[in-house]
C-alpha cells in the first residue's frame, strides 16, 4: 500500500513537471501575468508604508511648528525674554533625531546704511530697523524659517563681521551684498558687512539678522532670547506628546504650536494619506481581479488536458488537485520573482519621489507572495466546472 | 465572410471572450481610475493647501520699514504708507482671477479700549495701547460679470477659531481675542468703545459678537470691521497689508528665473503658467504702488509637497497601467496560443498568414473596444467615489482619458497577441492538424 502510495505521488509530480514543460509559451505568459501582479502589489505596499512616513517629514518644509515664548507674550510686551539656555535643553524625541530649532532676540536699532566699505562709499540713509540675533541647532536656518536667497548665494566675506538682511530692508536702503551697516542701540554701536539678502514674505523681510552674541550685547540682554522656534517632526499625536514634555521641562515659558501650520498640516496629511491608501487599495483589488480573469481564461483552455486525464481513469478530485497544485506552484514562482522585482522597484521609485531610497520592508514580500498564490489558486478553481464534461465529447471536438 | 468568422468566434466561445473582456475591462478600469485621480489631484490639493493661509502678501512699496516684533508694529501711527481699498476689486479682473480664492486687507492700529459689561453698562477703566486689527470678515466684491465674490479674513486665515459669529459688514460690532477677553473679563454680548488720541467724549461702543482664538498674537487684540479701523487711524479708504490666497502650480527652475531676463516666448510661457511668482507679477500690475511678496514659508513647502504627491500618484498610475497591460497582454497571448488548431485549419483551407493575423487582430480589437469602454465606465465610477470620499468633489470625466484608455486597450491586446501570432504564421498546417 505504501509503495502504491509513493508511486502515486511520484506519478503526480511527474505529471506536474510535464505540465510545466509541455508549453513553454503558456508557462511564460502565466508567469508574466502573475509576476506583474506580484510586482505591483509589493511595490505599492512598500511605497505606501514608506510614503506616509516620509510625508510627515515633508511637512517640515513649512518650518517651525512650535514656538517657545516668554509667558504672557500675547499682550504688548515685546521686551520680555527667556534664557538662551532653553535652546540647548530640549528633551530628545523618542526617535532620537535632533529637533531643528533656532532662538531669536529682537531689538530696535538706529541703522545707517553705506553702499560699501572705504572712503568713496555712499551713505544710503538712516532709519530704525528691527535687528534679530539668531542661533540655531539645525543643518540650516532655512529648516526653521524658510526663505529664498535673493542675492548673495555662495558669497564668502572674510575678515569682517557679516549680517543678512531681509528684502524689504534691501529695497528700502537700495542695499546690495557687501554693503555696510552701522547699528546703534542706546550707547552701543556695531557695524557689519551684508553677506546675503533673503526673501521671507513676512515680518522677517524688514529685519537685519546678526549673530546672537552681537544683538545680546547691543540690547544689553546677555544670555536672553525673545523666542525659540522649533520644528517638531511627526503626526499630530506625536507633536502633542512632545509639547507636553516641553511644557514640563520649561514651566516658566509659554510653549505653543503655530496653529496655522499644525492644523492645516493635519488636514492635508489626512487627505493625502487617505488618497494614497484608497488609490493603492483600488489598484491592488482591480489588478488582482484582472490577473485572476486573465489566468482563468488561460486555465479554461485546458479542456483537452482534463478530458484526456479523465479518459484514462483520473478521478475528478485528483485531476483538480493536479491543476490546483500547478497553479499554486506557478503563483509561488510568479510571486517570488515579481515580489522581489517589486521591492527593488519601490526602492528606485522612493528615490525618484522623495530623494531617499525607500527602506524595504520584509513583511511586504511574504504578503505579496501569499496574495499571488491565492489569486493563482482562485483563478484555477473554475476548472472544477470542467469536471462535469464527458471526455468523449471533448475528443469529438464538441462542447 | 470575414465578419461571419469573427461573429462565429464570439458566439462559439462566449465564456472565453467574456473572461478576456473582463480582464480587459478590469485592467482598463484600474488605469482609468488612477489616471483620473492623478490628473485631478493637483487642483484639489492646491485648494486644500489654502488651509495653510495666504501665500501672497501685499504691502505698500513706499512704506517705511515696519518695526514688527511678535506680530506687533512699533511704528507710530502716522509713519509709513497706505494702499487704497478702492483698488481691490481689480484683483478679480486680472488674468489669474479664477486662481485667486480669497483675499483680505488689514489695517492695524493701536487704540484705547473701554469695555462695558452687558448688564448695567457699568464703566470699567480705559485699557491703553490695545492692538486693533481692521479687516473684512465676509465682504462682497462686485465682479465684472455682475456676480459677487465673497471673501475676508475667515477665508484667508482658516485656522482662526471663532466662538460666536463674525461681525457683519460695517456694523458696530467687533471680535475679541481670547487672551484679551480673559484678561479684561470681556464676554460675548458686552460692548467696547475704542478711541485714539485725546479722548474728549466716549465714542459709540462696538458689540462683541465672538471670541477669537488664533494661537498667535491676534489673541491679544480686537478685530473690527476695516472701516472702523480706518476711522480710528484717520486713514479713510486705506489699508496696509493684504493677504491673498491663490491656487498655484508648484515652482520649478523655470519659474524661479527673473522675468526680466526672459525672451518674449519664455515670458509668454511664464506668465501663462499659474506660478506663484507670475500671479504676484500680474497682481502688481493692477495695484499701483504695491509690493507683492511670496510668503516663502507657505509657498515653498506647498510646492514641494504638491510635486511629491503628484509624482507619487503618477508612479502608482504607471504601476497600475503596467500591471493591467501585462495581465491583459498575457490573456490575449494565451488565447492565440490555444488556437493553433484553428489557425492550422484556416491555413490548410488556403488562408494566408496575413489573413489569419488580420482576422485574429480584428477579434482582439473588437474585444479591446468593448472591454476598454466598460473599463472606462468602471474607472470613472471608482474615481468619482474616491474623489467624493476624499475631497468631497468628483473629478470631471475627461475625454482625453477615454481616448488614452481605448488606445491603450487596443495597443495592449494587439501587442499581446502579436508575438504568438508571428509564431503562428510560421506554422505548417499539416503537423498541427495531425496533433503534433
Amino acid at each position: 500500500m505504501a509503495t502504491l502510495h509513493s508511486a502515486n505521488r511520484a506519478m503526480f509530480w511527474r505529471i506536474i513537471r510535464r505540465l510545466f514543460g509541455a508549453n513553454p509559451g503558456r508557462l511564460f505568459v502565466m508567469l508574466l501575468a502573475l509576476g506583474a501582479g506580484a510586482a505591483v502589489t509589493a511595490a505599492l505596499l512598500n511605497l505606501e508604508v514608506d510614503a506616509k512616513r516620509r510625508l510627515t517629514s515633508e511637512f517640515r518644509t513649512f518650518g517651525a511648528n512650535v514656538i517657545i515664548a516668554p509667558p504672557d507674550s500675547g499682550h504688548a510686551s515685546g521686551s520680555a525674554t527667556i534664557p538662551e539656555t532653553l535652546l540647548d535643553r530640549f528633551p530628545n524625541q523618542t526617535s532620537g533625531s535632533l529637533i531643528p530649532r533656532a532662538a531669536f532676540l529682537y531689538a530696535i536699532a538706529e541703522v545707517t546704511a553705506f553702499s560699501g566699505e572705504g572712503k568713496n562709499s555712499a551713505r544710503l540713509g538712516t532709519a530704525p530697523v528691527v535687528i534679530a540675533g539668531y542661533r540655531f541647532l539645525a543643518d540650516d536656518l532655512k529648516q526653521v524659517v524658510p526663505y529664498q536667497v535673493i542675492e548673495g548665494d555662495n558669497v564668502v566675506i572674510l575678515d569682517a563681521e557679516t549680517c543678512e538682511i531681509g528684502q524689504k530692508v534691501a529695497s528700502q536702503f537700495h542695499l546690495h551684498v557687501s554693503g555696510v551697516l552701522k547699528l546703534k542701540a542706546g550707547e552701543t554701536e556695531h557695524s557689519c558687512v551684508i553677506s546675503q539678502i533673503r526673501g521671507f514674505g513676512g515680518a522677517e523681510d524688514s529685519q537685519i539678522f546678526l549673530s546672537m552674541k552681537t544683538v545680546q550685547h547691543l540690547a544689553g540682554l546677555p544670555q536672553q532670547v525673545s523666542l525659540i522656534q522649533a520644528v517638531v517632526p511627526g503626526g499630530p499625536a506625536q507633536i502633542e506628546h512632545y509639547l507636553n514634555d516641553l511644557r514640563s521641562q520649561f514651566p516658566d515659558a509659554d510653549v505653543r504650536t503655530v496653529r496655522q501650520f499644525t492644523e492645516g498640516e493635519a488636514k492635508i496629511y489626512n487627505r493625502i494619506s487617505g488618497l494614497l491608501t484608497a488609490t493603492v487599495a483600488i489598484v491592488l483589488v482591480l489588478t488582482g481581479l484582472c490577473v485572476m480573469a486573465a489566468m482563468t481564461n488561460v486555465a479554461m483552455e485546458r479542456k483537452n488536458d482534463v478530458g484526456l486525464m479523465k479518459a484514462i481513469g483520473g478521478s475528478v478530485r485528483r485531476v483538480l488537485r493536479l491543476f490546483l497544485t500547478e497553479a499554486a506552484l506557478l503563483g509561488l514562482a510568479g510571486g517570488m520573482i515579481g515580489g522581489a522585482a517589486g521591492i527593488f522597484l519601490s526602492i528606485g521609485l522612493g528615490k525618484a519621489v522623495f530623494g531617499v531610497a525607500a527602506r524595504p520592508r520584509l513583511i511586504v514580500y511574504p504578503v505579496a507572495v501569499a496574495l499571488t498564490i491565492i489569486v493563482a489558486i482562485l483563478s484555477a478553481y473554475p476548472l472544477r466546472r470542467l469536471a462535469s464534461i464527458r471526455p468523449a465529447s471533448v475528443f469529438r471536438g464538441e462542447a | 465572410m470575414f465578419l461571419r468568422i469573427v461573429a462565429d468566434s464570439f458566439g462559439r466561445r462566449p465564456r472565453h471572450k467574456l473572461l478576456t473582456g473582463a480582464a480587459l475591462a478590469l485592467g482598463m478600469g484600474v488605469a482609468t481610475a488612477a489616471l483620473s485621480v492623478s490628473l485631478d489631484v493637483g487642483d484639489r490639493l492646491a485648494k486644500e493647501f489654502r488651509s495653510l493661509g495666504a501665500n501672497l502678501l501685499v504691502t505698500p512699496q513706499a512704506d517705511s520699514l515696519p518695526l514688527e516684533i511678535g506680530g506687533l508694529d512699533y511704528r507710530p501711527v502716522n509713519a509709513g504708507a497706505y494702499l487704497p481699498e478702492a483698488d481691490l476689486p481689480k484683483l478679480k479682473t486680472i488674468f489669474w482671477h479664477n486662481n485667486i480664492v480669497a483675499f483680505a486687507p488689514v489695517l492695524e492700529v493701536r487704540a484705547e479700549a473701554l469695555p462695558f459689561a452687558r448688564e448695567g453698562g457699568q464703566l470699567q477703566n480705559w485699557i491703553e495701547d490695545v492692538p486693533v486689527i481692521g479687516t473684512w470678515a465676509d465682504h462682497g466684491i462686485p465682479l465684472p460679470d455682475g456676480g459677487e465674490f465673497q471673501t475676508g479674513i475667515a477665508k484667508t486665515n482658516p485656522w482662526w477659531q471663532i466662538d460666536g459669529r463674525w461681525f457683519s459688514g460695517d456694523a458696530k460690532e467687533c471680535v475679541v481675542g481670547a487672551a484679551f477677553a480673559i484678561k479684561n473679563h470681556v464676554k460675548i454680548g458686552d460692548s467696547i468703545s475704542l478711541a485714539t488720541g485725546d479722548v474728549t467724549k466716549i465714542p459709540a461702543p462696538l458689540k462683541v459678537t465672538a471670541i477669537l482664538s488664533s494661537g498667535g498674537p491676534e489673541d491679544g487684540s480686537i478685530v473690527v470691521p476695516l472701516s472702523r479701523a480706518q476711522s480710528l487711524a484717520s486713514q479713510p479708504g486705506q489699508y496696509r497689508k493684504l493677504y491673498i490666497g491663490a491656487l498655484t502650480k508648484p515652482e520649478d527652475d523655470f519659474a524661479r528665473r527673473d522675468p526680466k531676463t526672459m525672451n518674449a516666448g519664455e515670458f509668454e510661457r511664464w506668465s501663462c503658467s499659474p506660478y506663484v511668482s507670475s500671479i504676484a507679477y500680474s497682481i502688481k500690475k493692477v495695484l499701483p504702488g504695491a509690493d507683492v511678496r511670496v510668503v516663502r514659508r507657505v509657498a515653498e513647502g506647498e510646492g514641494q509637497i504638491l510635486t511629491r504627491v503628484r509624482m507619487l500618484l503618477w508612479l502608482v498610475t504607471g504601476a497600475a497601467l503596467l500591471a493591467a497591460a501585462l495581465a491583459v497582454g498575457a490573456s490575449s497571448a494565451a488565447s492565440v496560443i490555444e488556437r493553433r488548431t484553428e489557425i492550422g485549419l484556416m491555413k490548410a483551407l488556403g488562408a494566408g498568414s496575413g489573413t489569419v493575423g488580420f482576422l485574429l487582430a480584428a477579434e482582439q480589437l473588437l474585444l479591446a473596444f468593448v472591454g476598454g469602454g466598460v473599463g472606462y465606465a468602471i474607472g470613472i465610477v471608482l474615481a468619482r467615489i474616491l474623489g467624493e470620499r476624499i475631497f468631497g468633489a468628483a473629478p470631471e470625466p475627461s475625454l482625453i482619458v477615454f481616448f488614452v484608455i481605448i488606445a491603450l486597450a487596443a495597443g495592449v491586446t494587439v501587442l499581446g497577441s502579436a508575438i504568438p501570432l508571428r509564431r503562428a504564421s510560421r506554422y505548417e498546417p499539416a503537423p498541427i492538424l495531425r496533433g503534433e
